[in-house]
């Protein structure tokens, strides 16, 4: 009933806006409804042998890992959000910035870190063995298993709740907190009673990406030895060469996933998150002092050092050790590749990000909505699957357009598309919508519609209305969607793998050559420069920012 | 309205422009090479890289799932032998394969280079590649070392072998694999994941050679001996079992050659405690596998093609290959390093590499069913 009624509110609004929606909605929408149509053919025999062997331990394997993952990447990434738009201690304003660094460090790179620094061989147990004389029992470090697995990506994920949380509570908690401490409201309580509740549709941002990240992932659970459903996609994939059975899983893993955030939405549908005042006054942060002060401090430092300082350190150690054997006179063109391609992709993704965003929300149905979560659950399945599905369309596309390649004098029967960079520019524009559009959604829940409303009604056109009154309020949303992006499309390996035009190398591409073959200290030089690249542009932002606020 | 839709065809019409010329950016490289079809036919008997060649130029263009530095030293040799230009897209077997699929005829594809023999024989049944016809290969490859229809030549070789702490076991402890899932061996064997695909075709070699039932009662006995669930990769069960984890692992010879060299000392130590030996010596020989280049079926740069297969078997490619990676070179006129003459020779399973690929399901399947993780 309500998607009748959407459907008829969508065609008496049809305008510039939705064309453009349906537009990108469509180049983004194909190579997904791709992979859901595996749904639609019959299951071939090796599917009873999946389900048989691997569905069962392989699905527990992932929701234990999102589970725990996504319970401690959102506490640990919220409390340090409250600390630091919250709270003054010392070294606060250094933690507002670098405790998003964790970002740029790929967590297949940093499992191989870790694992390489507490094997035997490492540095904990060489250190100990040869100066201290002193062999550690086998297993006392033990980060190769589901709980090695969950605190790396923990440690590497919870800046997506930390970023979106802290964007959100600086600018849009500032009357409720400030009225709750009037109100004598302190610590915990303040935490738990006003925090908590108020930031909910920034959580659910954020820990949606750290899901998707989970589920997606295929390095740590590989390397660590964790079954997860999508190790058992690439076992159905590569063990039993079925990609049919692969796609399907993957299918069902998509249609899960949007299953549970409809869930979500269902469950919040009577509230509404925008702020009552118009003034959009940033939050004062109350000081601590004495033992509180010290224990923030001191809680900040050991994310900070455990998720960015020491295993970068490794990865400084380890390039100075191989840079000899590793150095190419191609690394400028890895540099130039993976930065020109992030950026294309960021910008095109935010592009798309903006107007569906604004498109859901304007039409406020469930339609729409779920519409934008078909188009972000890209992000929940591997990008090999997702690269299927680009190429499939891309070689279709190919394939109507070779006569007009002819014509064009580029020879017959060549392929022109599906070679070029715009292929996997589009599959880095389908991967990663979740990230610029959950980012900018949650931006756009906290503005009141009555602004937009207002606009209009005096006058103002809808693209006026939009880049004077809406951009600047998403100021904030946009910044972090523009880097959570431009760092998730630094880091992509699979889909570029799988993507690439010929002789197209990337700094990921580069460190997974050599760490696949476990040669961690080869893959350290490449893996630092990712490093370092993708946080260029960040600090860039962040310094910006800083300089307007 | 009017102008907000005007707005709203500019933001179109600049995003299919990006599109576009990213598009154009990275297409016009591949569109040259379409004149090189012509002389396809004359394949035969072109002189390798001993006679300094006319420069013909053209190109040829490689999907490989083989991602060392010595891969690419080779072809830009060859590049200056012979001025053709090599393209190279590296990704993981399964998925070159799925593309080299998809793009059909229309592939700008050559050569799929790839490492295991299973691999390549899903390659050929999948009807993605054609016979090379070459005496200077069939001169530089022994017939075991490619495919029985010549629709993939192998490169090099390597060993998967049992490898043990030198202090705590005795060589003449060890004999076969099928020994080390007897109760001897209870809780001290370290292997990785069966996931892994020098486990499967491990496996599907045990199937091809002892049939079904006494793969899968080897399997068992083998995941019940396991020191811990397997984890990490082949360098990892090196060091368990120096660690003390264990006390023998199976892994591959090549892995043990890059300990050896590692710029870190204590891999360096790893490499020094451990020893070499190549089981079923006296039975159906120690399982290997191999790296193999396939030439595309609808290659469009054929000739170029074939040259780079006779370059990369001829000695001194060889050399480097087994010099820089500790591969085991597949010409027997190439000399190999002091570290693989000190294992010493032996002798090696005789079986068609097909049986890999044929085989690898009923392997998974196996492993899955034992308990194997």
């Amino acid at each position: 009933m309500g998607w009748i009624k959407s459907l008829r509110r969508w065609g008496r609004r049809t305008d510039g806006w939705s064309l453009a929606s349906a537009a990108g909605a469509a180049v983004i929408l194909l190579p997904i409804l791709y992979v859901l149509t595996g749904l639609l053919r019959a299951p071939n025999d090796n599917w009873v042998k999946v389900k048989q062997y691997l569905l069962a331990d392989y699905v527990l394997g992932s929701l234990k890992l999102v589970l725990v993952t996504g319970f401690f990447a959102t506490l640990i990434g919220l409390v340090l959000a409250w600390l630091v738009t919250g709270y003054s201690f010392p070294l606060r304003r250094f933690f507002r910035w670098a405790l998003i660094l964790p970002l740029a460090v790929p967590p297949y790179i940093a499992a191989y870190t870790y694992g390489t620094m507490t094997s035997y061989t490492g540095i904990i147990q060489a250190t100990l063995r040869n100066r201290f004389d002193l062999v550690l029992e086998p297993g006392t470090i033990e980060v190769m298993s589901f709980r090695g697995a969950a605190f790396i990506m923990t440690l590497f994920l919870y800046p997506y709740v930390f970023m979106i949380a802290c964007s959100f509570l600086e600018r849009q908690s500032a009357s409720y907190v400030e009225n709750a401490r009037l109100l004598g409201s302190r610590g915990f309580m303040l935490f738990f009673r006003i925090v908590l509740p108020i930031a909910r549709p920034a959580i659910i941002a954020g820990v949606m990406l750290v899901i998707f990240e989970v589920l997606s992932d295929y390095g740590v659970s590989n390397y660590f030895g964790v079954q997860t459903i999508s190790k058992a996609i690439f076992q159905t994939w590569f063990g039993m060469y079925d990609v049919d059975s692969a796609t399907r899983l993957a299918a069902w893993l998509m249609l899960a996933v949007i299953g549970i955030f409809v869930l979500e939405k269902y469950l919040r549908r009577n509230r509404q998150f925008h702020a009552t005042t118009s003034r959009s006054k940033p939050l004062s942060p109350s000081r601590l002092k004495g033992m509180a002060a010290y224990g923030a401090m001191m809680f900040c430092s050991l994310v900070w050092i455990l998720a960015f300082l020491a295993p970068v350190s490794q990865l400084v150690m380890w390039s100075i050790q191989s840079y000899r054997k590793v150095w190419r006179t191609d690394f400028a063109d890895l540099m130039l590749n993976s930065v020109t391609g992030a950026m294309i992709g960021t910008v095109i993704i935010l592009i798309i990000a903006l107007i569906a965003a604004r498109t859901a929300r304007l039409l406020s149905s469930g339609a729409a909505y779920v519409l934008a979560r078909i188009m972000t659950a890209g992000y929940a399945v591997p990008g090999a699957i997702i690269a299927i599905g680009v190429l499939a369309i891309f070689i279709m596309l190919d394939e109507r357009l070779m006569p007009i390649y002819e014509l064009a004098g580029l020879g017959k029967g060549r392929l022109v598309l599906s070679l070029s960079l715009g292929m996997l520019i589009t599959g880095y524009v389908i991967r990663f919508m979740a990230t610029g559009y959950n980012a900018l959604e949650a931006g756009y829940e906290k503005i009141s519609l009555a602004y937009s409303e207002a606009s209009r009604t005096l006058g103002a056109s809808k693209m006026r209305t939009f880049i004077k009154v809406e951009m600047p309020l998403l100021r904030g949303s946009l910044v972090t969607a523009f880097i959570v992006t431009f760092v998730e499309i630094m880091k992509e390996l699979p889909l570029t793998m799988l993507l690439r035009p010929f002789n197209y190398n990337t700094l990921a591409t580069r460190a997974y050559q050599y760490a696949s073959d476990e040669r961690i200290y080869e893959a350290a030089l490449p893996s630092l420069l990712l490093i370092v690249v993708s946080l260029i542009p960040v600090l860039l932002i962040i310094m910006m920012e800083r300089g307007k606020l | 309205m009017k102008k907000s839709f005007r707005s709203m065809l500019a933001l179109i019409s600049l995003i299919t422009v990006m599109a576009l010329v990213t598009a154009c950016g990275g297409g016009s490289g591949n569109a040259a090479n379409s004149g090189n079809t012509a002389g396809a036919g004359n394949t035969a008997t072109t002189e390798p890289t001993a006679t300094p060649e006319v420069k013909t130029g053209g190109e040829v263009n490689i999907y490989t799932a083989r991602h060392y530095d010595v891969d690419s030293e080779l072809y830009a040799k060859f590049t200056e032998a012979t001025g053709i230009k090599v393209n190279v897209v590296e990704g993981k077997a399964p998925e070159l394969i799925e593309r080299i699929k998809r793009e059909g005829a229309s592939t700008t594809a050559d050569l799929f280079i790839t490492v295991d023999g299973g691999i390549l024989n899903t390659a050929k049944t999948e009807g993605l590649l054609q016979p090379v016809v070459s005496t200077v290969i069939d001169e530089q490859v022994p017939a075991e070392l490619r495919d029985k229809d010549s629709e993939w030549i192998g490169l090099s070789t390597r060993a998967r072998v049992i490898v043990y702490v030198k202090d705590r076991v005795d060589p003449s402890q060890l004999s076969t694999y099928e020994d080390l899932a007897t109760e001897k061996w209870k809780g001290k064997l370290l292997v990785r994941s069966s996931e892994n695909l020098y486990n499967q075709s491990l496996l599907a070699s045990f199937i091809a050679l002892n049939g079904e039932a006494a793969t899968e009662q080897w399997a068992a006995g083998i995941a019940a001996n396991l020191a811990r669930d397997p984890e990490g990769g082949d360098r990892d069960q090196a060091k368990g079992i120096v660690a003390g984890v264990g006390d023998v692992a199976i892994m591959n010879t090549y892995y043990v050659g890059q300990l050896s060299v590692s710029q870190d000392a204590e891999e360096v130590k790893v490499a020094e405690q451990i020893g070499v030996f190549f089981p079923n010596q006296d039975t159906t020989g120690t399982h290997i596998n191999i790296s193999g280049a396939g030439l595309i079926k609808h290659s469009p740069n054929k000739d170029n093609a074939l040259k780079l297969i006779e370059f990369l078997t001829a000695p001194e490619a060889q050399e480097m290959f087994s010099s820089a990676n500790f591969e085991f070179p597949v010409n027997k006129a190439a000399a190999i390093p002091e570290l693989l003459k000190s294992w010493g020779e032996f002798k090696h399973q005789s079986i068609d590499f097909a049986a890999y690929g044929e085989f690898n399901p009923k392997a998974v399947e196996i492993a899955n069913k034992v308990g194997w993780k």
